[in-house]
């Protein structure tokens, strides 16, 4: 039995030896065949990081206004990890001395965008009695603290306030998952703050700063134990602009006060009714001829930028307003991503071509009757009011704005385009030469392409159409789309800032500047960190004398009694500021025309070029004119009225 | 016979003294396996230390409290140990009855409004000064003895009969700790009782009808829920781990990276950051090991287990040299308690166990517990040092 027991026991010592093997081998695998996976599963288990933004840079203007900075704001804010009844306690005193409702206080603590690490701002803007309050009875409110917040601050100017250029600076707003995505690898996470347009979203990455952090070692429990690493955030560079705030509230203002004064005024379109203008919206450039930097850039209606970033962002009724079209799109920046016609303000481009195609010499008289009929089975093509100007050379007919003249221009083209002759494209060519139908290369997001059209244009836009009677029809590149893009209308779409640069262009005889916004950067202590320098584009080379002809025939428009804008100008130092002009009144279906106005001063060696657009206002002379008037007097420092006056008198009389 | 329990004069000359202790059983004492013993208790007070000594200092309670407990339930339990030598365990046989009983009773009076609920087992007598008395610990001790009388004094003719009281004097402790519920030293009662009757001769064929009965007793606890949902939770979850992090298997994922988190040398005392923040719950009671693996990595939890692998080998060698069959029974029994309760725990927190509730023998925070291993190691010296009488 000695034996039996022996074995047996044995039996027991086998399992034993086998057991203890097998912890062994598990105690090796675990601790160093697996190294690496277990390293990154103590990392997530234990240490948390919390991002600390960075404050966004400032905006400024080229005289060192600040147009955007940061306020800082009081914030009360409450610790995430409170236990239950500690919660309802403290939401509950708060609610009291907030005079805020619970359940928004428990809404903002569960805020998913905030760490569970960091404390929740649950109320900001905080009156001082009441941090007060909250600091002297800390014992009754454990884990509430006052803070200071800082939240983008976007000035204002004048008086009244308003907005300074909203559309142009832009505004920020939280990131959402689609610029999370097209921003992959850039370090944005969710819950940051993102430019969303304008300067914001264009330097977006100069003005966002590099976010610190705090590398937090947390417990089983989420509780905090220590700090393991601590960044700093670097605030944003501020931007340095090139427009001037001064000018840019006058611009502003202007076109705010011309819409309304054009509201009160009779339509005379309408001769059956009395019906007002609509003037919905107005648009205006104030560009430096000689490099191109952007003084001014308003558009009207505008918004107030501040409701973006107010506690909690945006409220949807407010964003639905903001988007709704019966509302006119107070956030689209007409100056450069509204298309108009721009009437009879095209003709120099016109002009242009015609020198070019050797139709016609500056001095090669024409006799105006006040029409012009191309073809048999049409009806002519007038002249506003019908205004027969008699023999008028090139810059006679810039200066009083004669129709028919141009008329047989664009009836030309027409002919060459028909008979095959390379001339036949020349108009369009011109056009695009200009800047027309590209972007500008300015530094804004969504700028207009606008359009010049031409047989393929008119070919690729009709290819959807279902008929094929009225496909073919329509795709007919006919001689009223030439006759009719010659005085500005027709198919042909600009953006005023299209406008203003192609007479930069003109006027400094074919040089092309990419229209600039941004003079200079420097880092949150002020070193100068980039020098943005004026790009030129490839210059056009102008015909022989087509410079010199246009521009004596736009210094008419001002200057002439017979020129369109010489009421507007009446007062104006023109000996010591010389300006040339010319007003567009373009007509739009169904709708009053939009008054355009562009002026040049000192075209001998150009200084600035202005041009507004006011939808369904009338005559160029009538509102645009004298808002460019306004502006240019603010801009060289001379004694004007308070307000713009619109010349209502000048819808009635001749001139377009 | 004599013994050192015995109170002698002081003006006993040297030379007497030490002539008579030669003549004592104490001259064979086995240092190893008690040197090992020891040597593994106090480790236990450092990983105890290091476990709870974070979550103390932040209630501004004595950093040292579970370390100072710990020490005095060591301290009465290596004392009890050589009690327990001193009495020649062959008379401990005729007792083994008593102890039975009084285990039994014990159990019984733990249901009973005088014992105490925690963490949903009823299985703890409160006692002045904060400290609990567990009954089902000394369960294991009493079986030990009660079963080891019993198989050898029916040695060679055991017949079904006689191993169907052997069962029934285990059952009885068994469903006893059932209604606790303490699973755990369920299991070991469980192991403890197949150990002796495999070791006792008992047939094989007798052997194998028990798994049987032992394999659907399992069934039939679980089927007919008996066990609470999260004890079934915790007891399957090792098989499907990784999944479900936050639920049953959350503590064996945090015992996992504790343990990795040490690789070859350990962070490094009191400074394992798993432990330190508290990752691993139940760390000081049945997770201490992921203390030990985390903070003096491989090279420690591969010395801890090789004084384990100590312990045992001493024990089970104890069973082989024995100077009878009861002798060999009794460090049976402790072999199946040590090695069991070992594997279980040290494998639980690796994740190739199951979750169950049982303490890592000497290491694991708990007064009873100490004092019930130090009592067996006790039971398995004494046998040793009695081999040749």
């Amino acid at each position: 039995m000695i034996e039996g027991r022996q074995v047996r026991v044995g039996i027991v010592g086998v399992v034993i030896v086998a057991l203890f093997c097998a912890l062994f081998v598990r105690l090796w695998f675990l601790q160093v065949g697996s190294g690496n996976q277990v390293a990154a599963a103590v990392q997530t288990n234990s240490v948390r990081t919390v991002r600390i933004p960075a404050p966004r840079g400032e905006v400024v203007d080229v005289h060192g206004n600040v147009i955007v900075d940061n306020a800082v704001k009081t914030a009360i804010t409450v610790r995430r990890n409170l236990d239950g009844k500690q919660r309802v306690d403290v939401l509950n005193r708060l609610s009291v001395v907030l005079g805020q409702p619970i359940p928004l206080l428990q809404k903002a603590l569960d805020d998913p965008r905030v760490s569970p690490y960091s404390p929740v701002p649950v109320a900001t803007d905080v009156p001082f009695d009441q941090l007060a309050y909250v600091k002297e009875h800390q014992a009754d409110f454990p884990g509430v603290d006052a803070v200071a917040l800082t939240v983008r601050r976007y000035h204002t100017w004048g008086n009244p306030s308003m907005p300074l250029a909203p559309q142009l600076i832009g505004y920020v707003g939280e990131i959402n998952g689609n610029e999370l995505k097209a921003r992959k690898g850039q370090g944005y996470e969710l819950g940051d703050t993102i430019g969303k347009s304008g300067i914001e979203l264009s330097m977006e990455s100069e003005l966002r700063g590099t976010p610190g952090y705090d590398k937090l070692e947390v417990d089983n429990r989420g509780r905090v134990q220590r700090v393991v690493e601590h960044k700093d955030p670097i605030p944003g560079n501020n931007v340095y602009l090139t427009l001037d705030a001064n000018l840019q509230g006058t611009a502003q203002a202007a076109l705010g006060q011309a819409m309304q004064q054009d509201r009160a005024l009779q339509d005379p379109t309408f001769k059956d009714r009395f019906v007002t203008f609509k003037a919905p919206g107005a648009a205006f450039v104030l560009l430096d001829a000689r490099d191109g930097s952007i003084k001014a850039m308003a558009s009207q209606p505008d918004f107030d930028p501040n409701i973006f970033v107010q506690k909690n962002g945006i409220d949807t009724p407010t964003w639905r307003w903001l988007n709704d079209p019966a509302n006119f799109q107070p956030l689209t920046n007409r100056a450069v991503q509204g298309l108009y016609a721009p009437g009879s303000t095209f003709k120099p481009v016109t002009a242009t071509a015609m020198l070019q195609s050797g139709f016609r010499t500056p001095q090669t008289p024409y006799n105006d009757t006040g029409s012009f009929k191309c073809c048999l089975n049409q009806p002519p093509f007038l002249n506003d009011h019908g205004t027969a100007y008699g023999t008028v050379n090139l810059p006679r007919a810039l200066t009083v704005s004669s129709d028919a003249y141009f008329y047989t221009v664009g009836y030309q083209f027409w002919q060459w385009f028909h008979i095959g002759d390379p001339r036949g494209h020349m108009l369009q060519d011109v056009a695009k030469s200009y800047g027309f139908g590209s972007p500008t290369g300015i530094n804004l997001a969504d700028e207009a392409r606008g359009r010049v059209p031409d047989s393929a244009w008119k070919i690729a836009f009709n290819v959807n159409t279902a008929d094929p009677v009225q496909k073919a029809q329509n795709s007919v590149w006919n001689p009223g789309d030439d006759i009719l893009m010659a005085v500005g209308q027709g198919d042909l779409l600009v953006s005023p800032l299209q406008l203003a640069s192609a007479y930069q262009t003109l006027f400094n005889n074919g040089t092309r500047f990419v229209p600039r916004l941004v003079d200079h950067v420097t880092d949150y202590r002020g070193n100068v960190l980039r020098q943005i320098a004026p790009v030129r584009k490839d210059p056009i080379a102008l015909p022989a004398g087509a410079h010199d002809a246009i521009v004596q025939g736009l210094m008419g428009v001002a200057s002439d009694p017979k020129g369109t804008a010489y009421s507007a100008f009446q007062g104006f130092p023109l000996p010591l500021v010389p300006v040339a002009g010319k007003t567009g009144t373009a007509q739009v279906r169904g709708k009053s025309a939009t008054s355009i106005f562009v002026a040049v001063t000192k075209p001998d060696a150009p200084d600035l070029v202005a041009a507004s657009f006011v939808e369904e206002a009338g005559y160029g002379a009538a509102v645009s004119a004298p808002i460019v008037r306004h502006v240019l007097d603010a801009a060289y420092g001379l004694p004007s009225s308070p307000q713009v006056q619109i010349n209502g008198a000048a819808n009635t009389s001749q001139g377009n | 016979m004599s013994t050192i329990a015995r109170s002698r004069p002081a003006s006993v000359v040297l030379s007497d003294r030490k002539a008579r202790l030669l003549a004592t059983p104490f001259r064979h004492v086995d240092v190893l396996l008690i040197g090992s013993t020891i040597a593994v208790a106090m480790l236990s007070l450092l990983m105890i230390y290091s476990s709870t000594q974070p979550k103390l200092a932040a209630q501004h309670i004595d950093q040292l409290y579970f370390v100072k407990r710990q020490a005095v339930a060591i301290l009465v339990g290596i004392t009890l140990m050589f009690g327990v030598m001193a009495i020649d365990y062959r008379k401990l046989r005729d007792l083994g009855v008593l102890f039975y009983v009084a285990t039994v009773l014990g159990l019984l009076a733990v249901l009973s409004p005088l014992g105490h609920a925690t963490k949903g087992a009823q299985a703890r007598f409160p006692l002045p000064g904060g400290f609990e008395l567990q009954p089902s610990e000394f369960a294991k001790f009493a079986l030990i003895i009660a079963l080891a009388a019993y198989l050898q004094q029916h040695r060679g003719e055991l017949d079904a009969w006689r191993v169907a009281v052997a069962v029934t004097l285990g059952i009885v402790p068994i469903g006893l700790v059932l209604l606790q519920p303490d699973l755990g030293t369920d299991l070991v009662l469980v192991v403890i009782l197949l150990g002796l009757l495999t070791v006792a001769g008992v047939k094989v064929r007798h052997l194998l009808v028990l798994l049987l009965l032992a394999v659907t007793a399992c069934g039939a606890v679980v089927q007919l829920g008996v066990l609470k949902r999260y004890q079934i939770d915790r007891l399957t979850s090792f098989l499907h781990q990784g999944q479900n992090v936050k639920g049953a298997t959350y503590n064996v994922h945090q015992s996992k990276i504790a343990i990795g988190n040490g690789h070859l040398t350990g962070k490094g005392f009191h400074r394992g950051t798993q432990t330190r923040l508290g990752f691993v719950p139940e760390q000081h009671t049945d997770f201490i090991f992921t203390v030990v693996g985390e903070e003096l990595g491989f090279a420690g939890g591969a010395t801890l287990l090789a004084l384990f692998a100590l312990i045992v080998w001493r024990t089970w060698r104890t069973a082989m040299l024995a100077g009878d069959f009861f002798g060999t029974l009794i460090c049976i029994g402790v072999t199946a308690l040590l090695t069991f309760q070992i594997f279980e725990n040290v494998g639980m927190t690796m994740g190739i166990m199951p979750v169950t509730g049982i303490p890592l023998p000497f290491m694991s925070y708990g007064g009873s517990a100490v004092m019930a291993y130090f009592l067996c190691i006790g039971l398995v010296a004494g046998v040793h040092m009695r081999r040749f009488t």
